[in-house]
């Protein structure tokens, strides 16, 4: 079986659990949208403020989003034991690592999508500008923060692991694509979506060393 | 392939001459298995020949679980080394997940996934036959629930799923550990059935159990006690 | 191949006793050197002033941070390919170590910054990068300290050395992106593109210096993580009836030996 199909199972599994518990959807599109008036209540009311940091609020709240997509989708491997049947079973480990990745990936682009209306809500901030860019800022961060996830979502199983690799590992990791992914949006949502192309570079190369690195190394982190 | 202590270097303690691994269904040398600082398998050395249906038995905190796990790769030698169906522990792991099969501790379900569909990913997953799904949990008798999630199913009804999983496959090696552990007396006959037929085309079976009832199938029994083989505490020989 | 062994035995001859002894005089020496050099012998900077001369520690400091965490990333990669136990440990150790200095070039980097800029942070690119960098160690040695089975550990470790490393770079260059969009270009530390050649000469100096101070650091702690894995030993070997010679690593005693 070739390492797409095994990559497709996998995330057609996680995908119909999600759909199943409605876990992303009961719990982090709240968790997110609660975030996101909060920072805006507490930035205050000032209509120019509130427009310029929308874009940044808006890849904060996926962040701490993605951190809990993962913390579900390893739980769910790790409730019954499921995750040793993944390291027992005859298959390149690589896909576990890439199907939750692609599986969290889809979820967090929808939680985007609605992040993004939220925020043209709360915050005032007009819809116009290049919707190309703004499409390719959300899916090439989304899959950053897929790959991260992906990877580290393994070390939380226990909760000292959780307090320990998540604030020091996932969240510096992730800053290129908190960056490059708040500045194209910014860019592409003001109409200067040309200028945004070196920030959507950035975000490639991000997404290939972490696909590539992570696909080279998850298995050693799944053996015992 | 060659491991790093200078130990291993040595034969095994007993005075037969070990079979030689091509032929053996699991040899080991002198494995030690060490969490933290408290080991769980102390300097193990068995030779298991092919088609063998081996009961092991012993106390808990014995090693049996530990020792399983170790055959089947789902943890390493802290120190010492060996082979399973011909393949070393370190370097042949893909090997040997091919050919065996684990009934361990964990069921390994996903809970909101129904029985059936978790049946059918584990035998998409490992190359099974998806048709054999369905009987598979007739045999278990898991007809009429195999629809509902597993979240609310019994501890009898997971552990009948872990064991139809294992008839999915036809693994050379076949591994069970307490498999009988919360199921009634049908499904006790299924788990010997699935160990009979195992046996009977030339597999090997490795089961341990505390249930002094069952076991009767097999041909060699190994004790343990606090990660060691031990021999027969009740001193007879036993077939 | 011989790289590898000559490398090895170099390493042998460090770590030894004696080694570690020359190395420990020699670091000291140079050190006092450059403190000699910095603080008499070099002219205050034209502009800056007397706290221009935190650069003779800052730059070898930040120099070290990323060479340590790079000694980390190759430790790493090997212990996965060769799982060696003495690759982990080297990371370990080069961890520890790279922590300090990373700390030091964070915190004279402030103390410069303070009278040069005005304030204490100003989101300077490098020193930015080194923050982050700072947080990744500190995770990395967190990390560490989870599982239980030492060979765990170092997959774990190795696992976050070499994602963690590849990042940097990535990070460096968003936050100077990032940085120059909002404000202009300010007073850089090292701001003149010609230094004087006293000065230059006493950098290099201190590099040296620093570097000799982190490798007699690398040696006391690797040193310590044998005696840590040489305990471990000894509280297992009477449980399972192994002589402590043989739980110790074998490759831990060719070390030893060389």
């Amino acid at each position: 079986m070739t390492l797409v199909r095994q990559v497709g199972m996998i995330a057609a599994k996680d995908l119909r659990i999600e759909v199943r518990g409605r876990h992303a959807f009961g719990t982090i599109l709240p968790f997110a949208a609660t975030l996101l008036v909060a920072f805006g209540l507490s930035i205050g009311p000032g209509r120019t403020l509130l427009q310029q940091t929308a874009p940044g609020l808006l890849w904060l709240a996926m962040l701490f989003a993605s951190v809990l997509a993962f913390r579900r989708s390893y739980e769910s491997e790790g409730e019954d034991g499921a995750l040793e049947g993944l390291l027992l079973a005859p298959i390149d480990k690589a896909a576990v690592f890439l199907g939750k990745a692609a599986a969290v990936a889809l979820q967090l682009v929808v939680l985007w999508v609605a992040l993004l209306l939220l925020v043209a809500a709360l915050f005032d901030v007009s819809l116009g500008g290049d919707a190309g860019v703004v499409v390719a800022a959300c899916l090439l961060g989304t899959i950053g923060l897929a790959a991260v996830g992906s990877l580290f979502g393994v070390l939380t199983e226990s909760p000292r692991a959780r307090e320990a690799v998540v604030p020091l590992l996932v969240l510096p990791l992730a800053v290129p694509v908190l960056l490059s992914g708040v500045k194209a949006t910014s860019l592409a949502l003001a109409g200067l979506g040309s200028q945004a192309s070196g920030w959507l570079g950035l975000l490639v190369a991000f997404d290939v060393v972490f696909l590539s690195a992570g696909t080279l190394v998850f298995e050693h982190l799944l053996e015992d | 392939m060659a491991p790093s202590s200078p130990s291993n270097a040595l034969l095994s303690a007993t005075n037969d001459p070990p079979i030689p691994a091509e032929n053996a269904a699991v040899s080991l040398s002198r494995v030690t298995r060490v969490f933290g600082v408290t080991p769980a398998l102390v300097r193990v050395d068995l030779e298991v020949p092919r088609g063998e249906v081996l009961l092991v038995r012993g106390p808990n905190g014995a090693g049996k679980s530990t020792l399983l796990a170790v055959l089947a790769t789902a943890l390493s030698p802290t120190y010492g080394s060996g082979a399973v169906l011909g393949f070393p522990l370190d370097r042949g792991r893909d090997e040997i997940r091919r050919r065996t099969e684990l009934i361990g501790h964990a069921t390994r379900l996903y809970e909101d996934l129904s029985g059936r569909e978790n049946l059918r990913f584990w035998a998409r997953l490992t190359g099974a036959d998806d048709a054999r799904v369905d009987a598979a949990l007739e045999i278990v008798g898991l007809g009429a629930a195999a629809d509902d999630r597993v979240r609310g199913y019994s501890q009898g009804m997971r552990q009948r799923v872990a064991v139809a999983r294992a008839t999915l496959r036809e693994p050379d090696l076949l591994l069970l550990d307490e498999p009988y552990a919360g199921l009634d007396d049908e499904a006790k006959e299924a788990v010997d059935g699935l160990v009979a037929r195992t046996a009977a085309r030339g597999a090997t079976v490795v089961l341990a159990t505390h249930d002094p009832t069952r076991g009767g199938a097999a041909g060699r029994t190994l004790y343990m006690d606090a990660g060691r083989i031990v021999p027969d505490p009740t001193g007879g020989v036993r077939r | 191949m011989k790289i590898a062994a000559g490398g090895e035995r170099l390493m042998g001859r460090m770590t030894a006793r004696t080694g570690e002894k020359v190395l420990g005089w020699a670091s000291l020496v140079a050190v006092a050197f450059t403190l000699v050099m910095s603080l008499i012998v070099v002219p205050p900077d034209a502009s800056q002033g007397d706290v221009q001369r935190l650069m003779y520690v800052h730059v070898p400091a930040a120099w070290l941070a990323y060479l340590s965490f790079f000694v980390v990333f190759v430790a790493s990669i090997a212990y996965l390919v060769t799982r060696r136990i003495r690759w982990d440990r080297l990371a370990a150790a080069s961890a520890e170590v790279g922590v300090l200095f990373t700390v030091l070039t964070i915190g004279l980097g402030m103390l410069w910054g303070k009278p040069v800029w005005g304030a204490w942070w100003t989101w300077d690119p490098r020193l930015t990068t080194t923050a982050i960098l700072l947080l990744l160690y500190l995770g990395y040695l967190a990390v560490r300290r989870l599982p239980e089975s030492p060979a765990r550990r170092a997959r774990w470790a190795a696992v976050i050395g070499i994602v963690a490393f590849l990042d940097v770079p990535i990070v460096q260059l968003s936050v100077t992106w990032w940085r120059s969009l909002h404000q202009g270009p300010t007073v850089r530390l090292l701001g003149e593109s010609t230094i004087a050649p006293i000065m230059l000469t006493t950098l290099l100096i201190a590099l040296g210096a620093f570097t000799l101070l982190y490798c007699y650091l690398l040696v006391l702690r690797l040193r310590v993580g044998r005696l840590e894995e040489r305990a471990v030993a000894e509280a297992l070997s009477p449980r399972i009836g192994v002589p402590v010679a043989e739980v110790v690593d074998e490759g831990e005693e060719a070390v030893a030996r060389g």
